[in-house]
C-alpha cells in the first residue's frame, strides 16, 4: 500500500491511473473548473448517442444494472477523490462543495451516484473521524485506485438500532473472528474494503461496539458468504446485498478505541446525514426540468400546458420547494464547518426534511405530467425512474422517524436555552462564496447542549424585512411559531422526550425542522448580495414553508408566480441548474 | 436551577440523580436501584445523553455527553460527579 504521493497504477487494475495526489493544503484546482469538467463528461442527457445520456441510463435501469459507461467515466474523472480528505491525497475539503459536485451525477442518474460512490463516502466517514494515519491511508488508497468501500451497519432485525447489532468480532490473539451478518449493504460483494459495526463486548450499553476495518480481498472465502442481492423498486441498478461471516478471521484493525463505535457514529453520521439529502436535491431538479419540457410541448385547449395557471402554479411550487431544500441542505452542510457543536440536531433536521420536500414536490409534478409519469419509455421516461429512486433519500441511512427521534430529546433544552434568545449565526455560515477550511470530523459534538443559533436568524431578520409587508408578515409568523414550540417543548413529559415519544413530540420536531428551513432561506438571502436584488424567491419559499405549517398564507400573488415561472424558463433555456448555485449544464 | 459547587455532598448528588432517573422512568424514586445499570433500568443511550444535559444545567459545568455510558449506574455517576464538583 503506497502512501499519498503520486501512486503508480495498481497491479491488476485495468482502469485509469489513480488520481494524482494534490499537494496537501492546496485543496486542488478551483472547484468550478472541476465541476464544469464533470458536467462536460456527463454531456447532453437528451443526446441518444451519449453513452451516459438518459437513453443509456434508462436502459441500464430496465436491466437492473449500473451504468457501466457511467462508472468508467467516473473512474476517469476520479470521483472517489472527492470523498477522500486532502490530508490523505484526495479532494475533500468543504461539505457544501462536495454536495455541488455530486449533484452533477445525481441530476443525471441517482443510481449511478449511489452505486458508484456515495457509500464510499459513508464508509470513509468513521475512518476520517476516528481512524489512525495508517487506516486513513489504507482507505484513501482503496478509493483513489477507484475501488469500492462498503459501510457495514445494517442488520434487518435491528433497523437503525445499532446498539443491538449482532455481528460480533471476537478477539483471538492479534486477530478478530467475525460471526454474524450484515444486510442491505450497497456494493458489499464488489468492495475491496469495508467498515463493519461489530459487537466487541457482551455488556449491555454503548461501549460494546467497535468499527472494524476489513480488507475484503484478504478474507478466507470459506468463512464468508455473500447473501443474495435485494431487488428494489428504485435504485434498481445498485448492488445491495449482504454478507454472512462464520468465525471469519481478520486482522484486529479497529478504527478508534475498542468500544468507541457508537460515539464515532454519532459524529461521523452527522456529515453523511447532512450531505446525502443535499445531493438528492438534484433529483428534483431533473423532475422539474422534465415536467417543464412537457408543459411547454403539450398543447391542450388551444394553448400550451405551461400557459394554464394551475400548471404554472405547480411548477413554481416545486421550484420554490427545491430552493428551500437547497437552502436548508447547503446551510447545514456549511454548519458542519461553522457550527460543529450544533450539527447533531441540524443534520437530523436536514436528513428528515430535505428528502421530504423533494419527495412531495416530485409527487406534485407527477400529477402534472399525468399518464406520462407512468411510462417507462418515451421522452419523459426519466421522470418515472427518478420517481422510484427519490424515496430512498429518505429511508436509507437514517429514516425520517429516526431523524425526528434524534431531535426530540434535545428539544427541551434547545427551547429553554436558545429559542428566541440566541444570537443568529456568524455571517459566513450563509455566505456561499466564503471558503471554509477542510472539514474537521473530530470537532463534531454528540449533543448541541441546548445551543441553536440557526433559528436565531428568524427574529434577527425581522428588521431587514420590515420594509416588505409580505415578508414581514411571514417572518413574524415564524417567530411566533418558534415561541409556541418553545412552550410546548419545555413541557414535554419524560417519555415524550425519547424514542417512545408520542405523536405530539414528533410533530414538534417536524415543525421545528420547517422553521430551520425558513431560517436558512432568510440567512442565505440576507448574506449573499446576488440574491438580495429580488425578494421574489424568498417570499415564495417562505410562503410555501408557512403553508406547510398550516399558517394559511393563501395562494402566491399572481405577479410573483409569473416572475418565478419566467425565471424557471430562463434557467431551463440556458440551461442552468435550478438550485442556488445555478451551474451551467451541458444539456 | 444550578447548585453551587461547594456543598454538593455525595448524598445530595446521588439523590438528585435518582430523582432524575425516576422522572425519566416515570416511576417512584424508591424503585430506582443506585447500582443497577441505566440500560437495565430502561434508560437507553439517548436518555443517557439527555441526563448529561440535565447535569450540565443543574451543576453549571460541562461534561462529556458520554459520561453516563462510562459511569453507567447512579452510584458510579454520582461518585464521579462529586469528584468533579469538588475539584477532584
Amino acid at each position: 500500500m503506497t502512501g499519498r504521493a503520486t501512486a503508480p497504477v495498481a497491479i491488476g487494475s485495468a482502469g485509469p491511473a489513480p488520481v494524482q495526489a494534490t499537494p496537501a493544503g492546496r485543496a486542488g484546482e478551483p472547484a468550478p473548473d472541476r465541476m464544469a469538467e464533470l458536467d462536460r463528461r456527463l454531456g447532453d442527457p437528451y443526446d441518444d448517442g451519449n453513452p451516459v445520456g438518459y437513453r443509456a441510463v434508462l436502459a441500464a435501469d430496465e436491466r437492473a444494472e449500473l451504468l457501466a459507461d457511467g462508472e468508467r467515466m467516473l473512474d476517469g474523472y476520479g470521483l472517489n477523490a472527492e470523498f477522500v480528505p486532502v490530508a490523505y491525497g484526495g479532494r475533500f475539503t468543504e461539505a457544501d462543495r462536495l454536495v455541488r459536485t455530486l449533484r452533477s451525477v445525481f441530476r443525471r442518474d441517482g443510481t449511478l451516484g449511489l452505486g458508484y460512490g456515495v457509500t464510499n463516502f459513508i464508509a470513509g466517514a468513521p475512518i476520517w473521524t476516528a481512524g489512525d494515519a495508517d487506516q486513513c491511508r489504507f482507505a484513501a488508497d482503496v478509493l483513489l485506485r477507484h475501488r469500492k468501500m462498503a459501510a457495514g451497519y445494517n442488520e434487518l432485525p435491528r433497523g437503525n438500532d445499532f446498539t443491538r447489532c449482532e455481528l460480533t468480532a471476537d478477539r483471538v490473539g492479534d486477530q478478530l473472528r467475525l460471526t454474524g451478518r450484515k444486510q442491505v449493504v450497497n456494493n458489499i460483494a464488489r468492495a475491496d474494503a469495508a467498515v463493519f459495526l461489530a459487537r466487541t463486548s457482551p455488556e449491555p450499553g454503548n461501549r460494546s461496539h467497535s468499527h472494524v476495518l476489513v480488507d475484503l480481498t484478504a478474507l478466507d472465502p470459506a468463512r464468508r458468504r455473500y447473501l443474495d442481492r435485494h431487488h428494489t423498486v428504485g435504485l434498481r441498478g445498485c448492488q445491495i446485498a449482504g454478507v454472512e461471516f462464520d468465525g471469519c478471521p481478520t486482522p484486529a484493525n479497529i478504527v478508534g478505541a475498542p468500544g468507541e463505535a457508537m460515539e464515532t457514529v454519532l459524529r461521523a453520521f452527522q456529515v453523511t446525514r447532512s450531505v446525502l439529502p443535499a445531493m438528492a436535491v438534484a433529483g428534483l431538479d431533473t423532475q422539474l426540468r422534465t415536467v417543464l419540457r412537457f408543459t411547454r410541448a403539450r398543447r391542450l385547449y388551444g394553448r400550451t400546458l405551461l400557459e394554464l395557471p394551475h400548471a404554472r402554479s405547480v411548477l413554481v411550487g416545486a421550484y420554490l420547494d427545491l430552493l428551500a431544500a437547497d437552502c436548508l441542505g447547503t446551510v447545514v452542510a456549511r454548519a458542519l464547518h461553522v457550527l460543529p457543536a450544533q450539527t447533531s440536531v441540524l443534520s437530523a433536521a436536514a436528513k428528515y426534511l430535505v428528502p421530504k420536500l423533494i419527495y412531495e414536490a416530485s409527487n406534485e409534478l407527477a400529477v402534472l405530467l399525468g399518464a406520462r409519469s407512468y411510462l417507462r419509455e418515451g421522452p419523459y421516461a426519466i421522470f418515472q425512474k427518478n420517481l422510484r429512486d427519490i424515496p430512498a433519500a429518505s429511508f436509507t441511512h437514517a429514516n425520517a422517524a429516526v431523524c425526528l427521534a434524534t431531535m426530540i430529546p434535545q428539544l427541551p433544552r434547545l427551547a429553554s436555552r436558545s429559542w428566541l434568545r440566541a444570537d443568529e449565526p456568524p455571517a459566513e455560515l450563509f455566505r456561499l462564496d466564503h471558503r471554509l477550511g477542510p472539514l474537521d470530523f473530530r470537532a463534531l459534538e454528540l449533543t448541541a447542549r441546548g445551543v441553536d443559533n440557526l433559528s436565531g436568524t428568524l427574529p434577527a431578520s425581522q428588521p431587514a424585512v420590515a420594509g416588505e409587508p409580505a415578508l414581514a408578515r411571514l417572518c413574524a409568523g415564524f417567530v411566533a411559531e418558534l415561541g409556541r414550540l418553545a412552550g410546548r417543548a419545555t413541557e414535554l413529559p419524560p417519555r415524550g422526550r425519547t424514542i417512545a415519544a408520542g405523536r405530539g413530540s414528533f410533530l414538534l420536531a417536524d415543525r421545528y425542522a420547517v422553521l430551520l428551513a425558513a431560517s436558512a432561506c432568510l440567512g442565505v438571502w440576507r448574506r449573499n448580495r446576488r440574491f438580495q436584488a429580488d425578494t421574489g424567491w424568498l417570499t415564495g419559499t417562505l410562503w410555501r414553508l408557512a403553508d406547510r405549517l398550516g399558517h394559511e398564507p393563501g395562494p402566491l400573488p399572481d405577479g410573483l408566480e409569473r416572475r418565478l415561472a419566467a425565471e424557471l424558463i430562463s434557467r431551463a433555456d440556458e440551461p442552468r441548474g435550478f438550485d442556488l448555485a445555478a451551474p451551467r449544464l451541458a444539456g | 436551577m444550578s447548585d453551587t459547587v461547594v456543598g454538593a455532598t455525595p448524598e445530595a448528588v446521588r439523590d438528585w440523580l435518582i430523582e432524575r432517573v425516576a422522572f425519566y422512568l416515570e416511576t417512584p424514586a424508591g424503585e430506582v436501584h443506585p447500582d443497577a445499570r441505566f440500560v437495565e433500568l430502561g434508560l437507553d443511550s439517548v436518555y443517557a445523553l439527555t441526563l448529561c444535559g440535565d447535569i450540565e444545567e443543574r451543576y453549571d459545568l460541562s461534561v462529556e455527553p458520554t459520561l453516563a455510558w462510562d459511569y453507567p449506574t447512579v452510584n458510579a455517576l454520582a461518585g464521579h460527579l462529586h469528584g468533579e464538583l469538588n475539584g477532584g
